[in-house]
């Protein structure tokens, strides 16, 4: 699949995130279990097709995140997304990676992302919490979900991101 | 050749850090316009999360109301109670608003004076919920176009839910309570009473503990007759926020930091979960200084 058919599934993501993955979390989970699935998406591209793709959709994600839902500061989500997508893709990007290999991988970088994002509040005193008691708070309780949602799109969304590498690397043979 | 293509790449990094310190620090604080890429991309993505979010709190309403039908009775006849003690409470409110009235006229009120509490109160659907832990920002789909100003006040009928953010001309963003926080570098604080003894009662409501869930009133003076169980609305000194809106009751009462005030635990009013639509206040003082 074209990166012109990811763009909008991405998209389409992002705004349920925000509206219906909202409703459907009981009250007492809300800002407990967070939803990265952006963030999923950025780092299968980085996986499975460069860290190049994966940089340029982590900036390009969070920065919509950071503008849609402007309250205090602009340029968190936007700087760890890229920054996590970039190191995943130089780790890893020539590698096949294999489904534990690629669950270990999005669930360790989606805790740096998280930590990179609470330690960057922390310098602008956004936020006193303490990282332990964040860690317990909304970290873990949402890497569970990030495993859930990353086994449910594994298949699809390993196919259309090393379809688009082939095609590419084809290309570029020619 | 590897060398410099290393360089480059630290280059390359190091510019993009000082970029993104740069933006994040011109972007923390108030700022009163917002630049016209932000105001597309807000404005552009309120109108799609328009579409997903109102049908949504429909349906999740909807298997709420089913599993709330038991209890539907209970409410209905509380509900009368409680209209029959309005429909009172209205004749009382009438005569002793004449009464104002005249006595303000007696008093040479000036036209602004009188119309300082004349709030418009504008409807506001919900649009979207940030899901981010460090920042819970509500969107609203009414803008400057239809006269939202920053640091206009949001309600619900339970009570205070915040205050509007950031403005674009179809959208906004609030911050709400549980935003709140003494240490940050531009956080709000809202001037607050007691409801009942609004003369005697002062205090700021500035800090909002998440792992509690309470928010908290300092400065509040040795001598106050604040107590548990009392109603803490917003007291409008300082011409910032309006007069009246309820911010919750107060659960405790301790010696505060320094010793020489006392510090209240409040229980917020509102509930911040799952909203659908609030109402924002429109001051008229507010707007005539706008203009």
């Amino acid at each position: 699949m074209s990166m012109q058919r990811i763009i909008p599934i991405m998209l389409l993501i992002f705004f349920i995130e925000g509206t219906i993955f909202y409703w459907l979390l009981p009250g007492n989970l809300v800002s407990r279990v967070v939803p990265h699935f952006t963030l999923a998406f950025v780092l299968f591209a980085s996986l499975y097709r460069g860290r190049h793709t994966a940089v340029l959709l982590g900036l390009s994600f969070g920065l919509l995140q950071d503008i849609v839902y402007y309250g205090n500061i602009i340029g968190v989500h936007s700087f760890s997304m890229g920054l996590v997508g970039y190191m995943t893709g130089l780790l890893l990007e020539r590698k096949r990676s294999t489904l534990l290999m690629a669950l270990t991988m999005i669930l360790l970088s989606t805790l740096v992302y998280e930590t990179v994002v609470y330690f960057v509040y922390r310098v602008f005193r956004l936020t006193h919490q303490t990282y332990e008691w964040a860690l317990m708070d909304h970290i873990i309780p949402s890497l569970f979900l990030q495993l859930g949602f990353v086994l449910v799109i594994y298949v699809p969304a390993r196919r259309w991101f090393e379809g688009t590498a082939k095609k590419k690397g084809e290309e570029e043979e020619e | 050749m590897f060398n410099w293509m290393r360089n480059r790449r630290m280059f390359v990094l190091m510019i993009i850090v000082v970029l993104f310190v740069a933006v994040m620090g011109f972007s923390i604080g108030d700022r009163k316009k917002l630049t016209w890429p932000e105001n597309f991309v807000l404005d552009a993505s309120g109108v799609v999360q328009q579409w997903f979010y109102k049908p949504a709190g429909y349906i999740a309403g909807l298997f709420e109301d089913l599993t709330n039908l038991r209890g539907i009775y209970k409410e209905n006849e509380e509900l009368r109670k409680m209209a029959a003690a309005y429909a009172r409470d209205k004749n009382k409110y009438n005569i002793s608003e004449q009464q104002n009235k005249r006595l303000k006229e007696d008093l040479n009120f000036t036209e602004r004076q009188k119309g300082l509490n004349d709030y418009r109160y504008l409807i506001a659907q919900v649009i979207a919920v940030s899901n981010d832990p460090y920042n819970q920002t509500i969107r609203i789909n009414l803008g400057s176009k239809d006269g939202i100003q920053p640091n206009m006040v949001v309600v619900t009928r339970d009570g205070l839910v915040g205050h509007i953010s950031r403005v674009t001309p179809f959208s906004s963003n609030v911050m709400p309570l549980t935003e709140l926080d003494d240490k940050s570098p531009d956080s709000k604080q809202y001037a607050a009473t007691v409801l009942g003894k609004e003369s005697l009662s002062f205090g700021m409501v500035d800090n909002f503990d998440a792992e509690t869930g309470k928010l908290s009133m300092s400065r509040i003076a040795e001598n106050d007759p604040l107590t548990k169980n009392d109603v803490i609305i917003t007291s409008g000194q300082g011409n910032v926020f309006p007069q009246g809106m309820i911010i919750g009751t107060v659960e405790n009462v301790q010696v505060g930091d320094i010793g020489l005030t006392r510090t209240a635990t409040i229980k917020p009013a509102a509930d911040f979960d799952h909203l659908t639509e609030v109402f924002v206040v429109e001051v008229p003082s507010m707007e005539e200084t706008a203009e």
